[in-house]
């Protein structure tokens, strides 16, 4: 039976510094499987590259060990010693396999626990797979189930509630206090790398327009045209103010650019409409007595990650939840996989025994259609189709069975009894075999063509 | 046989079974609704199925009175379950929309106790029976206050929830909760106070007339306290309007208002006890 194996390294085992020797770039990865599957003992193949981890998914050909030639041909991609990836690489086989990438996909094994890109990587990175002609049946149904157990994590835990990010905290902090982001304008103070990531996520959350302010316009009217933002000068500060519901503040400045006395102007101009202010810069550009005025809700950079902590505590939390999941789910992929290893032979015994059924049918039904029969005759012609049947069923496992040495009669007696169900009564070895149960049928003239097999 | 005055033997009709379910509804309700806020949410859906069979059981409740003659106004006594009826049912349509899991564990025991005070105290006896216009003044002052409960009710949870965004308690229920932004609650409350303050100011006018056709003396304390009700919603909604009024001061008055409100019927109710 094949079997499902995982082979790579994590953000859990591998520092950047190895974890980027190791990765590989979008365009190289169907080739790179490709050879993977021709040079190695691997029938199917999907190969998932982030920035947190760099890991193989394959399913070994029938009775081969994969995972040591998949770790010798990653080092041997990257022009690795085998030695540079001993203590960081690590495989799983089966089960273990099965668990770790039902734990990636539902992001239980991701650094920020919870969060939704390794989900869509891991689907970008079956979909390679499938151009590049590695992934077959198994590794398809694996990542299937895969990609729904992440689902299910997903909307019956609180893995993924509550932002985990500063950017997201900022979006969630404002949509506490205006709801609907919808019509909402941001103001851009500064032009930090942080508030321009917080300032597209308010956008992308609804927010109507933003607009940046800088001292400098040049770097203003970059940044605006960056985030498809407005510029305006520094000097309208206080009006801009007066008009933006969320403000996002990251200057150089060493005094505070927000200060008491201008928000006071502002609150009043505004007339105490709500406004949320989260300053992220160091030193903070904020007083933090404009946070006392009716309205305006400020935060800095150590409430954003306040918040982030606590949503974070609550992930782990819910991880406990989804590990259980995993594991039910893992359970039952499991019991699947099993099955799949008879399933050829049973579709096999099934035509068969239909094959053979269907022949001797066939016949006959061709001999009542000869001539007239008589409702005796034709119950011989039924008794005798059911008795060639039987024999010619029987005749290839009971030949096999007399034919065996010794130990294999044991052996393949006790295996048939299982699985017909039988108890041979004891004391009757050596006796000659008993005939079917279904009447003796004299031969009908008629049906000559109708022999037994034996 | 015994035979009583008609207004005494009205206010001593026995409560009604659905009285009882209501009861065991709003107690299980408040319950469950701390087990959601204690982060059980899988159980909200049940917690607003209990204050729908609270609500519903409590509406059998007037109804089976009424066929026994006893208007939902007929009295103090009665117009306090009234009020509970209707602060329960704002609360249920208000659900609908947003997560009001705060609102709800001060809400349901409110509305619990009021319930409770309404058919379980003394009912006293009526001094005569209410001429219509008394009736109507009940009526129109319990919807009134109903209203402004509800509306009270938003601005607690504005209050809390500000109180813990302000003071930075990313820990606390409040914030947990996700509840209803500030900017609607805010809004909500407005509203309500729009719709509550010409049913309120109608009520006061139809109960000073009602007030000087008894004859009775204006120099007792429940005229002034419902005089500053009517005081805080009118300033309110001039600051609003005229002054962009909003937020923690905007919630505050409203509360003032609501304080003022049960005071006034506090005072009837206890009143009503002694005599």
């Amino acid at each position: 039976m094949s079997e499902l194996f995982v082979v790579g390294i994590s953000w859990r085992t591998a520092p950047v510094a190895i974890r980027e020797k190791l990765a590989f770039r979008d365009e190289e990865v169907a080739s790179t499987l490709r050879e993977l599957t021709i040079v190695n003992p691997v029938a199917e193949a999907l190969l998932i590259s982030t920035c947190n981890r760099v890991e193989v998914y394959g399913v070994a050909k029938p009775g081969a060990d994969a995972t040591g030639p998949v770790r010798h041909f990653l080092a041997q991609q990257r022009g690795l010693k085998a030695g540079e990836l001993a203590d960081v690489i690590y495989d799983h086989r089966g089960s273990a396999a099965i668990r770790h990438v039902f734990r990636v996909a539902s992001a239980l094994d991701s650094l920020v626990l919870g969060e939704a890109q390794i989900l869509g990587q891991l689907k970008a990175a079956y979909g390679v797979a499938g151009g590049a002609g590695t992934s077959g049946p198994v590794l398809g149904r694996f990542l299937e189930r895969a990609f729904g157990v992440a689902k299910r994590v997903r909307t019956e835990t609180s893995i993924a509630r509550g932002a985990a990010n500063i950017s997201s905290v900022a979006v969630e902090l404002a949509t506490r206090v205006f709801g609907n982001l919808s019509g909402k304008s941001v103001l851009v103070i500064g032009a930090g790398k942080m508030s321009t990531l917080a300032a597209r996520h308010l956008y992308t959350s609804g927010a109507q327009q933003i607009v940046v302010t800088n001292r400098s316009p040049e770097k203003a009217e970059a940044l605006a045209a960056e985030i498809d933002g407005i510029a305006r000068p520094w000097s309208e500060l206080e009006t801009l103010l007066a008009q933006t519901d969320i403000v996002i503040s990251s200057t150089g400045a060493r005094e505070p650019v927000l200060t008491r006395a201008l928000f006071k102007k502002v609150t009043k101009a505004r007339r105490w409409r709500p406004m949320t202010v989260i300053d992220i810069a160091v030193p903070r550009d904020a007083e933090p007595a404009i946070g006392d005025f009716d309205g305006v809700y400020l935060f800095d950079i150590d409430d954003l990650e306040k918040v982030v902590a606590a949503n974070l505590a609550e992930r782990a939390r819910a991880g406990e939840q989804a590990g259980r999941i995993v594991e039910h789910e893992a359970g039952q992929f499991e019991q699947w996989l099993r099955t799949q290893g008879v399933v050829p032979t049973i579709r096999a015994l099934r035509e068969h025994f239909a094959e053979v059924a269907d022949t001797e049918l066939q016949k006959a039904l061709e001999q009542l259609a000869r001539r007239e029969h008589s409702p005796v005759q034709q119950r011989e012609v039924v008794q005798r189709l059911v008795q060639l049947v039987v024999n010619k069923l029987l005749h290839t496992p009971t030949a096999a069975l007399r034919e065996s040495t010794s130990d294999e009669a044991a052996l393949r007696a006790e295996v048939l009894c299982e699985l017909f169900g039988l108890e041979p009564e004891q004391g009757r070895e050596g006796e000659r075999e008993s005939q079917p149960t279904i009447p003796a049928v004299p031969a009908l003239d008629a049906a000559p063509e109708m022999k037994s097999p034996e | 046989m015994t035979t009583y005055e008609p207004a005494a033997r009205l206010l001593s009709v026995a409560p009604s079974p659905a009285f009882w379910v209501a009861v065991a509804a709003y107690a299980a309700a408040s319950t469950v609704l701390f087990l959601v806020l204690a982060g059980k949410q899988k159980l909200r859906g049940l917690a607003i199925s209990l204050v729908g069979v609270a609500f519903v059981a409590h509406g059998v409740d007037i109804g089976w009175r009424g066929t026994l003659h006893v208007h939902p106004a007929q009295s103090v006594r009665e117009a306090i379950g009234l009020l509970a009826f209707i602060v329960t049912g704002g609360y249920l349509l208000a659900s609908t929309r947003y997560r009001l899991t705060i609102g709800g564990v001060v809400v349901m025991p409110v509305a619990l106790i009021l319930l409770v005070a309404a058919r379980l105290t003394p009912a006293g006896t009526a001094p005569e029976d209410l001429s219509t216009l008394g009736r109507i003044h009940i009526s129109m002052a319990t919807i009134g206050v109903g209203v402004f409960a509800f509306a009270s009710a938003l601005s607690a949870i504005y209050l809390m929830e500000a109180r813990a965004l302000k003071k930075k308690k990313f820990d606390t229920v409040a914030f947990k909760d996700n509840g209803a932004p500030l900017e609607v609650l805010d809004r909500m409350s407005h509203r309500l106070i729009w719709v509550g303050f010409p049913i309120f100011t109608v009520a006061l006018v139809l109960g000073a007339i009602w007030v000087s056709k008894l004859g009775e003396s204006l120099d007792r304390p429940e005229y002034p306290l419902a005089a500053i009700t009517w005081c805080a919603y009118a300033a309110l909604l001039v600051g609003r309007q005229a002054y962009g009024w909003r937020g923690r001061r905007a919630a505050r008055f409203t509360l003032i208002g609501f304080a003022a409100a049960l005071a006034v019927l506090a005072i009837y109710l206890v009143r009503r006890m002694v005599e």
